[in-house]
């Protein structure tokens, strides 16, 4: 019984079994039991109540208040109680089984041939309390239990009478149906929230040791999903490694080019000067794409050891449009910041700073010359608690389905790697990334005459 | 010509170093490993230790952190590019400077001659200054380069000696981060360098607050620093 179809096959077909065997048994064990009370001499106590209350009322001469007394017995009792006269017709009119038409007669017969009072007799009250006539107006009835006429569809149309056993298989039932439904659904839901952390790009999740003892469908696939992670985290793990080894290993003979660049230039020799500047560029470049490339790598892999401090934002961001404006000057173009709070944010300055400069100078790069890149920070009127930073350029924009896959390596608008608009589209990358380890989000937005991008950062309470 | 250490373990790159740097007129000596580095650095006198922090047995961290409890001798370190925590650790443990690594030589010549002319304006005495520099609870003691905060001793690399020096000369009043920059690390403001934040970031943790509790050396937003001058304490 291990496996998943089982269970849920054996315990469905169990919890139905159940109920409608419940029901019918209860419902014939009920009819069993007033079938063995009609057979046995022994009087049922209610009878004798019955017969009590309506001697009571006949007292009161008024045949109505009988008649609606026998309506509402009729309504509670499964047993249908009939009031008959001497010929055997019945106060209300009901047919009348013909067996109960004989005991009347019989009862009448013996009634006739004995001596007695009209009213009341000693031996009757004595022996026969049940078969005692209520009399009423001068006519005399008896009350009789039907008990043959007693139908399955009598009981179930007084619920009142197998309520309880009703109510209770069906507590019960609904008991194990409720347990049944939470045992399938639990491990599923934390398979899913375990699959949208996976999407997310936690590839740490495992689900395996949240599932106990269990041992059906769902461990297997929680065992696969875990197989899965497994590989997934192994083979990305590997290609960050290997960006980064490569990128490390890179670093060496531009060292060396470098150096010897420097002493090709020592030699002095005027006439390649041109020459030596251009490779001098060309590894500048080089260097520069190394340098995003492990950051990036870094980034993504060693996250532990990243030290986390209380940090004015206010003040960094001041810094880096202040220095971003120094650079954006010698290019015609203009930095300022139209808005600020004053924001401590939990985080590393290190790693806020260099996200912040990736994407204010990416904006720089992309502005329009004689404008300016707008600098913004404000809290964020839909999240309280959090700041966003909205630096915007005037330049082309970017085309809308290009908004999410910006944020993405080496991924640029334009379609030739055009020198002009330099960079290596790590920037944003990093940026992104960055914003990611301080528990924010970075996304891009199209303006009329440009591009905004919305940094958003969950502030520092003052009481942490 | 000054005596400088270089300590890369690409060998290589430290022939090649070794015979650039000799032309700008440097006597260059190598080691390839952290543990020859420690010793040479303690042994030698060096003028200026150029560290890379790639290096087998022991690290450039290790070294310099080793060194540092016995030399103040100034440390330029080489730290891999795109990796800016070690530039910062780098700086925490007392490296006087510290270049991104591959680095165009110029540069690095450059940085070299900053750090040394510091060194030598250290040595040499300046007369026209008064020996003793007593601000609140410090005092600089110029010849011994020493900084006493209530009279103990406070062990500072030689480039926090002339942070504090700068601001402490200047003390109440705001020094820009491009004369603080000049003055102190004998070389000019660089964009997104946040070195200089380090070294008074440094300078702060060592000396703590003053006894008011009030922040010793202030940032000026957007201007620079400034050392709280005491009216009533001093």
């Amino acid at each position: 019984m291990k496996s998943l179809f089982w269970k849920i096959f054996v315990s469905f077909w169990l919890a139905l079994a159940l109920f409608a065997g419940l029901t019918l048994w209860m419902t014939s064990y009920y009819l069993e039991n007033i079938r063995r009370e009609a057979s046995s001499d022994q009087p049922r106590n209610n009878i004798i109540e019955y017969v009590r209350q309506a001697r009571a009322l006949a007292q009161d001469s008024d045949i109505n208040k009988l008649q609606d007394w026998l309506r509402q017995l009729d309504k509670r009792e499964a047993i249908p109680y009939l009031l008959l006269d001497k010929k055997g017709v019945d106060l209300l009119k009901r047919s009348v089984p013909l067996y109960l038409q004989r005991r009347v007669s019989r009862l009448e017969y013996r009634y006739l041939y004995s001596e007695h009072e009209e009213d009341d007799d000693s031996e009757h009250r004595n022996r026969r309390p049940h078969h005692r006539p209520i009399i009423i107006n001068g006519k005399r009835y008896r009350l009789m239990p039907d008990f043959r006429s007693i139908t399955l569809n009598r009981i179930l149309d007084r619920p009142r009478i197998i309520a309880t056993p009703i109510l209770l298989a069906a507590l019960i039932s609904g008991i194990i149906c409720l347990l049944l439904a939470r045992y399938l659904t639990a491990p599923i839901g934390r398979l899913r929230q375990a699959t949208q952390k996976l999407a997310q790009g936690d590839l740490t999740q495992r689900v395996s040791p949240s599932m106990g003892k269990r041992k059906d469908e769902i461990v297997e696939l929680a065992n696969d999903f875990d197989y899965m992670a497994e590989q997934l985290q192994a083979l990305i793990g590997s290609h960050k490694q290997l960006l980064r080894d490569a990128s490390h290993e890179l670093r060496s003979p531009l060292a060396r080019l470098q150096v010897a660049l420097g002493l090709a230039r020592q030699r002095g020799d005027d006439s390649k000067t041109q020459e030596l500047d251009r490779i001098e560029r060309e590894a500048e470049r080089l260097n520069e794409l190394i340098g995003q490339l492990l950051t990036l790598a870094r980034l993504e892999t060693n996250t532990t050891e990243i030290e986390y401090n209380a940090i004015d934002l206010t003040a960094l961001l001041e810094q880096i449009v202040e220095d971003a404006a120094f650079e954006a000057h010698a290019s015609n173009r203009q930095v300022n910041i139209i808005q600020s709070v004053p924001v401590t944010i939990k985080g590393n300055s290190v790693l806020l700073s260099s996200a912040l400069e990736n994407v204010v100078r990416n904006a720089i790069r992309y502005t329009a010359e004689e404008t300016a890149v707008e600098v913004s920070m404000s809290e964020d009127a839909e999240k309280p608690g959090w700041i966003v930073i909205k630096v915007r350029d005037h330049g082309p924009g970017i085309p809308e389905q290009m908004l999410e896959s910006i944020f993405e390596p080496f991924v640029r608008v334009g379609l030739a790697r055009d020198r002009q608009s330099g960079g290596y589209g790590l920037g944003l990358a990093i940026a992104k990334r960055a914003v990611h380890l301080h528990g924010g989000q970075m996304t891009a937005v199209n303006e009329d005459d440009g591009l905004s991008i919305l940094i958003y950062l969950p502030e520092l309470k003052s009481s942490e | 010509m000054p005596r400088i250490l270089l300590a890369d373990d690409d060998v290589e790159l430290a022939d090649m170093l070794v015979e650039y740097l000799s032309q700008e007129g440097f006597e260059v000596d190598t080691a390839h490993d952290g543990k020859t580095t420690l010793q040479k650095a303690l042994d030698g006198h060096y003028e200026l230790i150029i560290l890379d922090v790639m290096m087998p047995e022991l690290n450039g961290f290790d070294v310099l952190r080793q060194l540092r409890t016995q030399s103040q001798v100034p440390v330029l370190m080489l730290t891999a590019r795109g990796e800016d925590v070690d530039n910062i650790v780098g700086l925490e443990i007392g490296a006087d400077d510290y270049l991104a690594k591959p680095c165009n030589p110029r540069v690095l010549v450059a940085h070299m001659r900053a750090i040394l002319r510091r060194s030598e304006q250290a040595t040499a005495n300046t007369p026209a200054k008064a020996d003793s520099l007593t601000i609140g609870d410090i005092e600089l003691q110029r010849s011994a380069r020493r900084v006493l905060l209530n009279h103990k001793a406070v062990t500072v690399t030689s480039t926090e000696y002339r942070v504090l020096e700068v601001l402490l000369e200047e003390a109440g009043h705001v020094v820009s981060k491009q004369e603080l920059s000049a003055r102190a690390l004998g070389r000019e403001l660089n964009l997104y360098d946040r070195s200089l934040d380090m070294h008074v970031s440094n300078m702060r943790k060592k000396l703590g607050p003053l006894a008011d509790g009030e922040e010793r050396i202030k940032t000026i937003r957007g201007v620079g620093y400034q050392y709280s001058y005491q009216h009533s304490g001093a």
